[in-house]
């Protein structure tokens, strides 16, 4: 996550912010709560705010971020240093996340397939975006209303911050399919945003 | 609507990373093309105003219920044990006296609610006393190692039934969510208790099994302390201080 804003990171250099992370994951290990509770304070507020907004429920986003935390201390065992902490735990957070949404969508029979061309591409009659300020009620809206997986990424690419190369290797998708995803989510919250 | 063939070069202009040549000959096109300018003037927009999102808030209590978890699942502890120790239970029962002490500094505090709250400080006593440290001459005075496990072990109950009455009585200055919360993690922490108690009746000589009934009277201590600190603070209408005191208890 070493892109991704408020990160901490860029400004140590790479090496040793890693060797840091690795210093902090063997303290976790040890069992030592300060530790984890370091741990906590730097990443929940991103974990939650992602979960806010794709659960779009402040207490299930409560509920999934206490699982979060809690399988990420089962699994830091499992923590090798390959990529940054922070996108380790988007990654452990964003499978947790999605898993729940589906859960939820397929006990509600809902479809949650992806946008197509035709639905992104739509240009409705209407004034131009750029007239007005976009109110940050209507953005989160807006985004509410967006598949999860165009969601998904646009979260973590425009609102957290990451790069797609990170984004990809949180969703597990390709780099391309993450670039794809952010800007079919653009384009349909352009829609979106121009009808209100 | 905006030139089909232009859409992907105006995103990747917005990701800032079209190249540069690229990008002049878009900057060139959006010029003559308006349908193309407002588009991407709206994806920037819609790109700002997303990065402009403010963080949710992480509720303080979160962080307590996910501490209180682990402890429960005995994976964490909140200092180092003490080395080994020939006197281990003379070492508890130091532990368990400076308990005692310290529970009665948490219930004054309860009584003058503007006061800061010291019980984070006391929650390290237990552990902080070696074999070597027992206060004055009482360690050898003990007559047998059994005697000062006992006495030990009473102190320990006798400072968690204080602590529990303090707790029932001010438990309404907590929100029903957060009561509920600690009452379950008490009713597990009671389970292993009672266990453990059990696995010691069974095998009075087990070290092991009387240090892991210590571990589990300190944790329902631990918790016991964290609440006392909470209530303290949601007192004091603190709520952030709240959680900060209590976690770094």
């Amino acid at each position: 996550m070493a892109t991704s804003k408020g990160a901490g990171q860029a400004s140590a250099p790479a090496a040793s912010a890693r060797e840091a992370e690795l210093q902090l994951v063997e303290r976790c290990r040890r069992g030592e709560l300060g530790a984890f509770e370091e741990l906590y304070r730097a990443h929940s507020g991103r974990l939650y705010s992602l979960a806010c907004r794709m659960l779009g429920n402040a207490a299930d986003a409560e509920d999934l971020l206490q699982e979060i935390f809690l399988s990420a201390h089962r699994k830091l065992e499992s923590f090798r240093g390959e990529a940054a902490l922070g996108t380790w735990l988007y990654r452990l957070g964003m499978n947790q996340i999605l898993d729940h949404v589906r859960s939820r969508a397929g006990r509600a029979g809902q479809i949650t397939d992806g946008l197509d061309d035709a639905t992104t591409l739509a240009d409705p009659q209407g004034h131009r975006l750029a007239d007005r300020a976009i109110d940050r009620i209507d953005l989160e809206r807006a985004l509410a209303e967006l598949p999860e997986g165009c969601r998904a990424a646009f979260l973590l690419h425009d609102v957290e911050g990451l790069e797609h190369r990170e984004v990809s290797e949180v969703l597990g998708i390709a780099e391309g399919t993450s670039k794809s995803q952010v800007h079919k989510a653009r384009l349909r919250l352009r829609g979106l945003l121009r009808e209100r | 609507m905006a030139c089909e063939r232009n859409i992907d070069r105006i995103q990747e202009a917005v990701d800032g990373t079209l190249g540069s040549i690229r990008r002049a000959d878009l900057e060139m096109h959006l010029t003559e093309c308006e349908d193309c300018r407002a588009l991407y003037e709206d994806l920037v927009r819609i790109r700002d105003a997303a990065a402009a999102l403010p963080p949710q808030q992480v509720p303080d209590r979160a962080w307590l219920q996910i501490a209180g978890r682990l402890r429960q699942e005995g994976r964490i502890h909140d200092v180092q044990k003490p080395a080994p120790a020939r006197r281990w239970s003379a070492a508890w029962l130091a532990a368990a006296a400076a308990l005692v002490i310290a529970i009665g500094g948490a219930a004054l505090l309860l009584q003058h609610r503007s006061q800061p709250a010291p019980v984070a400080q006391t929650a390290t006593a237990p552990r902080s006393s070696s074999g070597n440290s027992a206060p004055g001459k009482s360690v050898e005075s003990v007559e047998t190692v059994q005697n000062e496990v006992d006495a030990a072990q009473q102190q320990f109950e006798k400072a968690i039934t204080k602590m529990d009455d303090l707790r029932k009585a001010n438990m309404s200055a907590l929100d029903p969510q957060t009561s509920a919360v600690i009452s379950k993690n008490l009713n597990i922490i009671d389970q292993a208790i009672a266990e453990n108690r059990a696995a010691v009746k069974a095998e009075p000589a087990s070290v092991a099994a009387r240090e892991t009934l210590f571990e589990a009277l300190r944790q329902k201590v631990s918790l016991l302390q964290d609440t006392i600190s909470l209530i303290n603070e949601m007192r004091k209408g603190n709520n952030a201080a709240a959680a900060q005191l209590v976690n770094k208890s």
